[in-house]
């Protein structure tokens, strides 16, 4: 079998600063309203899939889509093209120009927010990540399916490239722009009866372990093999990461201006009180170890903001148009403009304790380990219960140690409520950063391991 | 761009796959152009009008598969992606454990279009929006509620594929959906009610005479007055069993979770099992394995008219289908592709659906749907049914990653007692394990009340693809089933 290894510029599919300015300002400039606003995003998505140990869809797709807003009074309209050619840039600003004459007035609306100065944040992209080759991919992959084969065990997952580049401008004088890469690998480890997970991301490729994650999951998935049934009911658990993300991410759409606005937020009416245990979430732009970005899509300065410290409530995170309605200091949390949610952490991080893994499980007298969630959806948004099941490695904890295996359980559970119980904080970060939104990499988060004194299981299942 | 000079470059991605080694290989070209609308509290809170247009390359080489895309449309990229996908498939064949095999199909020509009788496109945008502002208007002559919105979306897509065995088809598709939502807020409780459905709106293949159907200005004034008493509506009762009638708005999400995931031959093979997850359905329960009571009797159909899956092929080519999946509460029928239909001894049944130009195609639902049973009218149901919960229209929804346990809440229920719908109850919710659950309906109501309904929100794929499928559905009776997980 033949095999041609390209090598590849980094900066291949790569549009640059220079030119998404140039198709941004020539948006802005055909625009024909009072005021208007581009956002240009565009990616190069690569991803390889392994099943049954075997690489099964390996896909890249080069993405872009110009976003143009124009404002005409009170009067806005939106509209997106993936041409970012001369034609494409003069059909959609006239199009948005000729809809800003026809939408009904929003009195609501405060118009487009000015240019504001943008710090300065640790860079996002890292060249190599950016250049992997469809070969360099398949061998990661390989590192964590030939490990599970030699095994008898099987291995399902993914290891993914992006290289993103996003612009904003507009006639208030903004101008934003940021490039980034994210590598990201997860993979199931899967035996005859039982499986585990294990996950890794980066900006940078070299540092996506693929050999640590293969370990991680093999010898989880040995150790979940032939579970025990455990009946439902309430217990204390020590959370991986993997399922600490997945409260980060719903509390995190909770801790925002809107969600308080229309009073589906626990920490409505609560600021400065205490509403979980002694943990701290922040949002952080400027985290080196993170996905940085100091501005949001609306190309405002994004303020690093301390959302929950030591478990009382201090602040929300806002878009211009929520602070605009609500009185609030706009904090540069606006999302690519969507019908669903308008602001959200995009950086959050759960801070670190000073506990290991194992000491967090040490503590335990009757618990259970629970690596991750999986199918979650809100049941109360305003009280913050979530069902959800667990999965790939749930396991009983008795007298400080990793009993056996369990079956998997569901779980209604209010997650701040889970967090009021907070006994324990693991000392290492785990970063998430391969979430989208609406067809954007727009959102990463660092968390720990968690030993909460009460999580309330409401069923089980088969497996 | 026209068909003529889209069928040009997809030639050439064609030659050039061939030429750098595929032994197989097909192009779409997709175009796409949606308006989504949405007015909160009386007004208009966005407009985005986005337009996506690009090309996928699929081969196979070295016995393996590679994928590549692009927005950009010129003869040289058509010639970069399609040596790209033959670079990744190159890539993939590392891994391989054995060379990808396609069941035969006869190669597709030939034209398909959605029937509309009001193009949404052509009508003007103001008429559009007026009726959605009627609509959030009526529900806002309800006092107290805290947030109402109303939303529509119109969809139209052509997509042309041809393959390097002689497919050469052209599809234009239409979609429209809408609703409408009011939520209340009041001492330590929120409350939700959405009409046609849940999740924002309901959709079909259809033109805006879709939308005039609900009407929905006509329904918003009773919307926005349950969610305004379900603040002091009674708790739904906690950790019984009891029987429960649900709506068919909420049973057609049943249907998708608990019926169309599972018969996914992809994640019976394990090829979703890191992220969606795997199937109790295996192949050797194919024929063999009771999945609900003889009431129960699932359709796979990518025909019927009005599903968000109906087309005329597929995304490799293969044309729509009708078959069963549950028939007479036994499992018989999955959703294919050409590789797993092979897998399996048998041909597709055309399921492979890509969300745009920029994914590759898996295994979707097209439209899998409950099929009307005989026991009358929703109201018939209830009258027949001694002492239970009515359950109505979806707020959450979670299932196992074998889709065997779950857990559905709906916005809204009432009690039945002796026949007759009694005092209203919130927060809801139910649970069981698949096949127990269909195993203990005992009516589905007739096709007076079978409802296709569509889902334009199903999630899917690595790298993440949305797809819109279709369900139809009359509201059915299930016996001892568990509630009220939620205190």
């Amino acid at each position: 079998m033949s095999q041609t290894v390209a090598a590849r510029d980094a900066t291949a599919g790569l549009f640059g600063e220079a030119e998404l300015r140039r198709i941004a300002q020539e948006a802005l400039r055909q625009a024909d309203g009072d005021e208007a606003e581009a956002v240009v995003v565009a990616r190069t998505l690569e991803l390889t899939r392994f099943a049954n140990s075997a690489i099964h869809q390996n896909v890249s797709s080069r993405e872009a889509q110009l976003q143009v807003r124009v404002v005409r009074g009170k009067r806005i309209a939106m509209l997106t093209t993936s041409d970012l050619g001369p034609e494409g840039i003069a059909r959609v600003t006239r199009s948005a120009s000729d809809l800003s004459r026809l939408v009904p007035e929003n009195p609501e609306f405060g118009g487009l927010p000015d240019a504001r100065p943008i710090s300065t944040a640790p860079s996002a992209f890292v060249d190599r990540t950016a250049a992997t080759t469809p070969l360099e991919r398949a061998r990661l992959a390989e590192r964590i399916c030939r490990p599970t084969r030699e095994r008898s065990l099987v291995a399902a997952g993914y290891v993914s490239t992006t290289a993103q580049e996003i612009a904003i401008a507009s006639t208030r004088g903004v101008w934003a722009y940021s490039p980034e890469t994210r590598a990201n690998a997860e993979a199931v480890c899967i035996g005859d009866a039982g499986s585990a997970w294990a996950e890794r991301s980066s900006i940078d490729v070299a540092r996506v372990d693929a050999d640590g994650l293969a370990s991680e999951a093999i010898a989880k998935c040995i150790a979940a093999q032939s579970p025990r049934d455990l009946d439902a009911g309430t217990y204390e658990v020590v959370l991986e990461p993997y399922a600490v993300n997945d409260i980060a991410a719903f509390l995190g759409l909770a801790l925002t201006g809107v969600a308080v606005e229309e009073g589906r937020s626990f920490v409505g009416g609560k600021l400065g009180q205490r509403v979980t245990g002694d943990v701290t979430i922040r949002e952080d732009p400027f985290d080196p170890e993170c996905v940085p970005r100091p501005f949001d899509f609306e190309g405002q300065p994004s303020r690093a903001v301390t959302l929950i410290e030591q478990g009382v409530a201090r602040a929300v995170v806002y878009d211009s148009a929520t602070a605009h309605r609500t009185g609030a200091e706009n904090t540069g949390h606006a999302l690519p403009p969507n019908s669903f949610l308008s602001c959200t952490p995009m950086h959050g991080r759960v801070e670190a304790g000073d506990q290991t893994r194992e000491e967090l499980i040490r503590g335990v007298r009757r618990g259970v380990l629970v690596t991750r969630f999986h199918y979650t959806r809100w049941v109360h948004q305003l009280r913050t219960i979530v069902t959800g099941m667990t999965r790939d490695g749930t396991f009983a904890i008795e007298d400080g140690e990793i009993a056996y295996p369990v079956k998997n359980f569901r779980f209604t559970q209010s997650y701040h409520e889970a967090l009021a119980g907070t006994l324990g904080v693991g000392r290492e970060l785990h970063l998430f950063a391969a979430s989208e939104f609406g067809g954007v990499s727009a959102i990463a988060r660092r968390v720990p391991a968690l030993r909460l004194a009460a999580f309330t299981f409401t069923g089980t299942t088969q497996y | 761009m026209s068909f003529a000079a889209q069928r040009d470059l997809a030639n050439r991605s064609l030659d050039t796959a061939k030429t750098r080694g595929a032994t197989y290989a097909d192009v779409r070209y997709v175009r796409r152009d949606v308006e989504d609308v949405t007015v909160k509290n009386g007004h208009l809170e966005t407009v985005d009008r986005s337009d996506s247009f690009g090309f996928g390359v699929r081969v196979v080489a070295d016995g393996a598969w590679g994928f590549a895309a692009s927005q950009i449309v010129t003869a040289a990229e058509a010639d970069r992606v399609a040596a790209l996908a033959v670079e990744i498939a190159r890539a993939s064949a590392i891994t391989k454990t054995g060379d990808a095999k396609l069941a035969a199909v006869k190669p597709a020509r030939g034209t398909f279009r959605t029937e509309v009788e009001i193009d949404p496109f052509a009508m003007s945008f103001e008429d559009r929006v007026g009726e959605l502002l009627e609509a959030d208007d009526a529900m806002r002559t309800v006092k107290g509620l805290r947030t109402t919105r109303a939303s529509y979306e119109i969809w139209r897509e052509e997509k042309l594929f041809l393959s390097s065995e002689g497919a050469d088809c052209e599809q234009l598709f239409f979609e429209t959906g809408c609703g409408i939502a009011a939520e209340a807020v009041g001492d330590g409780e929120q409350q939700l009610r959405s009409y046609p459905s849940a999740g924002g709106r309901s959709q079909n293949t259809a033109g805006w005479e879709y939308v005039r159907k609900w009407d929905l200005r006509g329904n918003a004034p009773r919307i926005a007055t349950e969610a305004i008493a379900l603040l002091s509506a009674k708790p739904c009762p906690q950790d019984v069993r009891t029987t429960v009638v649900i709506s068919s708005n909420q049973l057609m999400l049943q249907v998708h979770e608990s019926c169309g995931h599972p018969i996914e031959l992809d994640r019976a093979l394990g090829s979703e099992a890191a992220f969606a997850g795997t199937s109790f359905l295996t192949p050797d329960r194919l024929g063999t394995f009771r999945y609900g009571s003889e009431a129960v009797n699932i359709r796979i159909d990518s025909t019927s008219p009005g599903g968000l899956g109906t087309f005329g092929w597929d995304d490799e080519g293969v044309p729509a289908s009708e078959g069963w999946a549950v028939r007479d509460g036994m499992f018989v029928g999955y959703l294919m592709n050409r590789e797993t239909a092979g897998a399996i001894g048998t041909t597709s049944n055309g399921t492979m659906r890509a969300d745009g130009w920029a994914r590759v195609p898996i295994i979707r639902m097209t439209n899998v749907s409950l099929m009307p049973g005989s026991a009358g009218t929703l109201e018939d149901l209830i009258a027949d049914t001694d002492d239970g919960l009515y359950l109505d229209t979806n707020r959450s929804w979670s299932i196992d990653d074998k889709r065997l346990n779950f857990q559905f809440g709906t916005q809204i229920g009432w009690e039945i007692k002796n026949g007759k719908l009694g005092d209203m109850v919130r927060n809801p919710t139910y649970t069981g394990i698949t096949p127990e659950f269909w195993g203990s309906c005992d009516a589905v109501c007739s096709e007076s009340d079978w409802v296709m309904w569509g889902t334009p929100n199903c999630g899917k794929g690595q790298p993440g693809q949305i797809m819109h499928t279709g369900h139809g559905a009359a509201p059915g009776r299930f016996r001892n089933v568990r509630v009220g997980v939620v205190k």
